[in-house]
Parts: structure tokens; sequence; C-alpha cells
């Protein structure tokens, strides 16, 4: 390995250098070649197809995947409490909103309206990973059309999506993305005591870093998949 | 001969302006400009304009030729046509916002421009990254080479007449796109790296994908030197094609595969590494002869480096955190954020003032993309937004070569040539 540029120097890794660059007369001739690459051609028609007769088969994507930001809807309205710190993060300044209030509402704060221009959107997860109500995230969906350009722009009650919908996403997001890391510490979860969240008895609110460690030793021993071949 | 003659050769006697226009923007368009000349009986010369069409010249990339019969006397490249003042919008928005926008840049090899990206930040901001995201980044690194390089080689191919084959290594880069889709949650604007990490830990499923495909992928390889080493087309074709000679290579200032296939194994990974390439074990791939073919093994044998590099990674991944745990520089958790103040807080910061360098300082940090060194220049105030970013894209210094190695070239290997540099336009144009 060369530590410095003073002279060029040749380092191959192919084990028939000397040959690289003479062809003998077999494969002067080229017919032969020729026809070994007809008949790797032939081969690649028996090959697994590859495409998809998109839009009448549709893809399904993973849970991973980031489609059209949502609302969340839990209970009958929107999780968000318009904090506006989606819109602060969000790259291409896509969201606006406004605030307003309602005492009557456990969570006191609403959006009054919240609107996502989807022409100026770049899916970048950005406004999931840093809203404090999980209320708005990444959906599955990737085929999204308008007509105009004032059609683009989503308003509440097209963004909105109830959480049972979203089941997979928010699952994905509490296995993969929620936990803690570093330190470790115990939530008070009555800190959060007018967050709508939806806290069920076996709820756990984060992995301790044993836990962790396990989860990835066993990511890390997955097996090769076969989806391709 | 003068690039602009068609108007000194049209003499139009009404409407003046309006004819000069119509001939200028006759000019600034795709023409073809027939030259007299009384040296020249035969009339061969010709100045030609070739693009800026996408994909034919890989890209908006113009390119003024003058041509003497079929051979090239000189060439002038035009770039710009791509141009999204990505510099200035860095100096409006957060280190962190600015991270998506990178994708942007070389869109063959999204993940190498995060990577560099946040490594400069991190570099500027002195932040720790823990063990397993440094991995995680290097395995997404060299899937990008890989699909930078599959889809230069498909190219190139296709470039050289044989349309079916960039079907095949478009396959390949399917596959790759699937991993990143499953790692990173987009297939092809990942913004995956974070400054201080990675986004997530890696899937259950993304690990099957990256098991499975360096498992096939190397077959693969293999079928496609067995297709094209030997095969007498494909070698005509390249062979002291668009020579670039040692010296040259230097002066110019070529980085990366040019600069490798012209004799110099300069290669960021190794001579200033950075995540943990001084963990693994690879060779740096060069040739002597500088000419297309030599480009072609160098990358050929890159991906072959590249597998091993991710073998490698799989191997050693370490467990732990994917992210600083220091609130200062990164995200706190979600699960921090929900339930405690502090985490709220944190979150509020970390969006709307983001990491703040030091005031006055500035670093430069470059990585090993697929096209070569490619770094970032950050110089702070001290405030959450960078002073001043100064993007060094490897394609604008390979597109300097290309003017130079197309000089006495036939006409008909431009198109060869251009793909053998392998300049991708949104990042020269930034
Ligand atoms: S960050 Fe969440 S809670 Fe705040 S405005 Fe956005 S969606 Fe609503
Ligand atoms: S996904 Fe990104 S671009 Fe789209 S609304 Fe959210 S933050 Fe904005």
């Amino acid at each position: 390995m060369q530590d410095n540029l003073e002279k060029p120097v040749l380092n191959t890794l192919n084990k028939e250098y000397s040959r690289e660059r003479k062809l003998s007369f077999l494969e002067r001739i080229y017919l032969p070649e020729v026809f070994k690459a007809l008949w790797y051609t032939l081969k690649q028609m028996f090959s697994p197809k590859f495409t998809m007769n998109y839009p009448e088969e549709k893809w399904d994507p993973p849970s991973i995947f980031r489609g059209r930001p949502v609302l969340v809807e839990d209970n009958g309205q929107e999780r968000c409490v318009a904090c506006g710190l989606c819109a602060r993060a969000c790259p291409p300044l896509a969201i606006s909103m406004q605030a307003n209030e309602d005492s009557d509402d456990p969570k006191e704060r609403y959006p009054d309206f919240f609107e996502i221009n989807m022409l100026r959107c770049i899916y970048c997860g950005f406004c999931e990973e840093v809203c404090p109500e999980e209320a708005i995230v990444m959906s599955k969906d990737y085929d999204i059309v308008f007509e105009s350009r004032e059609q683009a722009i989503y308003d509440k009650e097209r963004l909105l999506v109830p959480k049972e919908d979203l089941e997979e996403r928010l699952e994905y997001l509490r296995n993969y993305r929620n936990n803690q890391f570093g330190q470790f510490w115990d939530f008070q979860e009555e800190n959060n005591i007018h967050s709508v969240r939806d806290r069920d008895q076996n709820w756990e609110s984060g992995l301790s870093l044993v836990d962790i460690l396990e989860q990835q030793k066993k990511i890390d021993e997955t097996k090769a998949s076969s989806t391709w071949s | 001969m003068k690039l602009k003659d068609i108007q000194s050769k049209a003499h139009p006697t009404f409407f003046k302006e309006h004819q000069k226009k119509l001939y200028q923007s006759l000019e600034d368009k795709h023409t073809t400009i027939e030259q007299v000349d009384v040296d020249d009986p035969l009339n061969t010369g010709m100045i030609l304009n070739m693009g800026p069409q996408h994909p034919a010249t890989h890209g908006v990339l113009r390119l003024m030729l003058e041509l003497r019969g079929e051979s090239i006397v000189k060439t002038k490249l035009d770039i710009g046509y791509l141009h999204r003042g990505v510099e200035k919008i860095a100096e409006n928005k957060t280190y962190q916002e600015f991270m998506p926008y990178t994708d942007r840049m070389d869109y063959l090899s999204p993940y190498s421009n995060n990577v560099a990206l946040c490594t400069a930040v991190e570099k500027i901001a002195d932040v720790e990254v823990p063990e397993r995201a440094h991995y995680i980044r290097m395995i997404g690194s060299e899937l990008a080479r890989i699909s930078s390089h599959l889809l230069w080689l498909g190219t190139l191919v296709m470039d050289a007449g044989a349309v079916s084959f960039f079907i095949w290594t478009f396959r390949e880069r399917e596959k790759i796109y699937d991993i990143m889709d499953n790692l990173t949650g987009h297939r092809f604007t990942v913004s995956h790296a974070r400054i201080g990490g990675v986004a997530n830990d890696i899937t259950p499923e993304a690990m099957g994908l990256i098991k499975e495909f360096i498992e096939t992928f190397p077959q693969e390889l293999k079928d496609y030197h067995k297709l094209l080493d030997r095969n007498r087309i494909f070698y005509d074709r390249n062979e002291n094609v668009g020579v670039l000679t040692t010296e040259d290579a230097l002066d110019i200032g070529a980085t990366g595969p040019v600069l490798r296939a012209s004799g110099y194994a300069f290669d960021i990974r190794k001579f200033t590494p950075y995540a943990r390439y001084t963990e693994v074990e690879f060779e740096v791939p060069t040739r002597l002869e500088g000419d297309n073919l030599a480009r072609y093994y160098v990358r050929m044998e890159e991906m072959h480096e590249s597998i091993r590099i991710i073998r490698q990674c799989l191997d050693k991944l370490p467990g732990g955190p994917v992210r600083t745990d220091n609130a200062k520089q990164a995200y706190p958790s979600k699960d921090e954020v929900y339930y405690s103040m502090e985490g709220m807080i944190h979150d509020f910061m970390m969006t709307d003032t983001g990491i703040c360098p030091p005031e006055g300082a500035e670093a430069y940090h470059a990585v090993e993309a697929p096209k070569g060194e490619l770094g970032y220049f950050i110089q702070s105030d001290g405030t959450g937004h960078p002073w001043r970013l100064k993007i060094n894209a490897p394609s604008f210094a390979n597109l300097q070569v290309l003017e130079n190695i197309l000089d006495g070239e036939m006409i008909a290997d431009t198109v060869v040539i251009i793909g053998g540099v392998d300049p991708v336009m949104g990042e020269a144009d930034k």
C-alpha cells in the first residue's frame, strides 16, 4: 500500500493482470465472445422477474418506509398540540399551522388549521422525529396525485388518519426509534399527565441497555434472507 | 475558429435586433454550425453543441466541441444547468436541517453525502460518535459506492453499444435500493446519517437483505467480468480512449477512481481515515494506463473491495447505542422526550438552535465518496447555522479532466469518455 504520492504505483487485484490488455486469437475474432454474451442474455430471460405491474400490482412498503406524513387521530381528535416544532424542523418549510386553545380539552391546545404542502415535502421524516406528542408520523402512502397546486396543500381533514391504521408504523417507532440509549433511567409516566398517549398497562417505556444489546445481537445474527432469488 | 460565429456570418437587413436575437438563441441552443474555411476545402470543420440533455451526456452537461472531420480539436464544457444554490441554502438552515439537501447532491450515492456532512459537523463541533454508528455508516457508504459504480458500469456499457446490460446492473442496484429502503426508510433519498450517529439501528429485515446481497453479488460481478473483460467490442471502445497521463492527473486535480486509474493510490479512507476504516482491511486498486479501460478495472475492483469491507463490518459490528447520548449535540431518545421535561426541552433546543460549534471555528473534512474526495468546509460564527459551507465536489474536479482528455479524440468516443469519468451534475453544479 502506498503511503505517499511521490510516484505512481500499480496495485491490481486481478490475478490475470498481465493478460488484461492482450486478447487471444479466439477473442480477437470476437464471435465466441459474442455468443457468450448471447448465452448470458438468454439465461437472463429465465431469471425471476424483478418488475411489478404498477398500478395493477401495488408495492407494500415495509413499516420503516417514510411515505406521506399524516396526523395521528386519537379518540376522534388530533393528537397534535400545535407546538410548531415540526414546522420549525421541516427543511423545505412545507408545514404551516395556527394554534388555538380549548380549556375543555385535556390537552388544552389544538391546531386551528394544519397544512402540509405536498409539493414541498421531501419525505425526510424530520417532522415525525421531532414531534413531542407522536402526533405526526410517516405513513405508507406513496402514490400521491393532485391536479392543481391548490389541491397539493393537504389540510387537517386530509391529513388525519386514525391511529389504528397506523399501528405498524407506531409499532416500528416504538421498537427501533423511541428507545432510550446511553444512560438509562425510569420514567415517571405521570409526568406526561395531559398527554393523550394511550398508556396500556404493559407499556414498556424503554429498553434497558441489556435489552438493547440482546435485541441487537438478535438483529446481527439474522440469517441472509432470500427475497430476490 | 470563434465559437460565436453564426452571428458574424449572418447579415440581416431588416428587423436587425429581432433577427440577431434569433440567431443568438440558435447559437445558444444545440445547433450545428458549418464553417466555411479557406484552408479546408472539404469543409470538415464544425462546432457541435452537445447537450445539455439528460441522460445522453450523463446529466445536464453541455459540451461545445470543435470538430475537424470526426476528431475533436477542442472542447469546452458548460456547466451550471442544475445549479440550485445548495451552499447558500446551507447558510439559512441548521446543520441538521441541511442534511436532507446533501441527498440531492450526488444523487447516485446519497449515503456518502450524508456521512460527509455529518462527519464534518462532528469534527467542527467535537462530537463523539458511538462505535456501532460508525460501522453502520461504513456499511451504508460502501453499499452506496457499489450502487454508484453499478450505474456507471451500466451506462458505460450502454454508451459502448450494449443496451440490455444496463438493465442487468440496474437489477443489482434495485437490490441495493431494497436494502436502503429497509435500512433507512427510503430507497433513494436516504437521509439516514445524523449528527452524532445515525437515525436508527439496522432492522432485522435490512440485516437479512445485506447478508443476502454480499453472498450473491460477487457472483454477479464475476459474470460481468466474464462478459466484458475479453469482449473485443468493449475492449476496443475503451482501450487507449481518453488517456489521462499520470502527470496531468495530479496537475488537473483529478480525484477518485479517475486519479487511481492514472497511478496514484490516493484514497481518503487510507490517507486520513474516518469512521472505522482503520479497523478493516482493504486494498486500493490502481492502474497506470489512465485510459477508460483502466478506469473500468479500477472501479470493478473497488466493488470487490467494498463487499470485502461490508463483510468485515458485519463481523465486527459492535453493540450499543447508535447516537451520542449528549443532548447538547444530538437529539435525545423519543421516550425521554415523551416522558421527561429535560428531554422535551432538549428536543426543542436541538430543533430550533441545533448544534452550535464554537465561534470562529473552521473545519474541513473529506470522505471518499464513490466519485472521489468529497469534502465539506464549514466556517462557524457560533450559531446553529453555518456561516459558510463550501462543498468540494469530486465531480467538479473530474470535469476539469474531461475538458482535457477529450481533445484529440474521436467524436464517437465522447460519450464513452464522459461515461468513464462518471460525473454527476447534481454535485458539480451544486
Ligand atoms: S410537532 Fe407534533 S405536536 Fe407539535 S405541531 Fe407538529 S404535529 Fe403538532
Ligand atoms: S417529511 Fe420532512 S419535508 Fe415532509 S413535512 Fe415532514 S419535515 Fe417537512
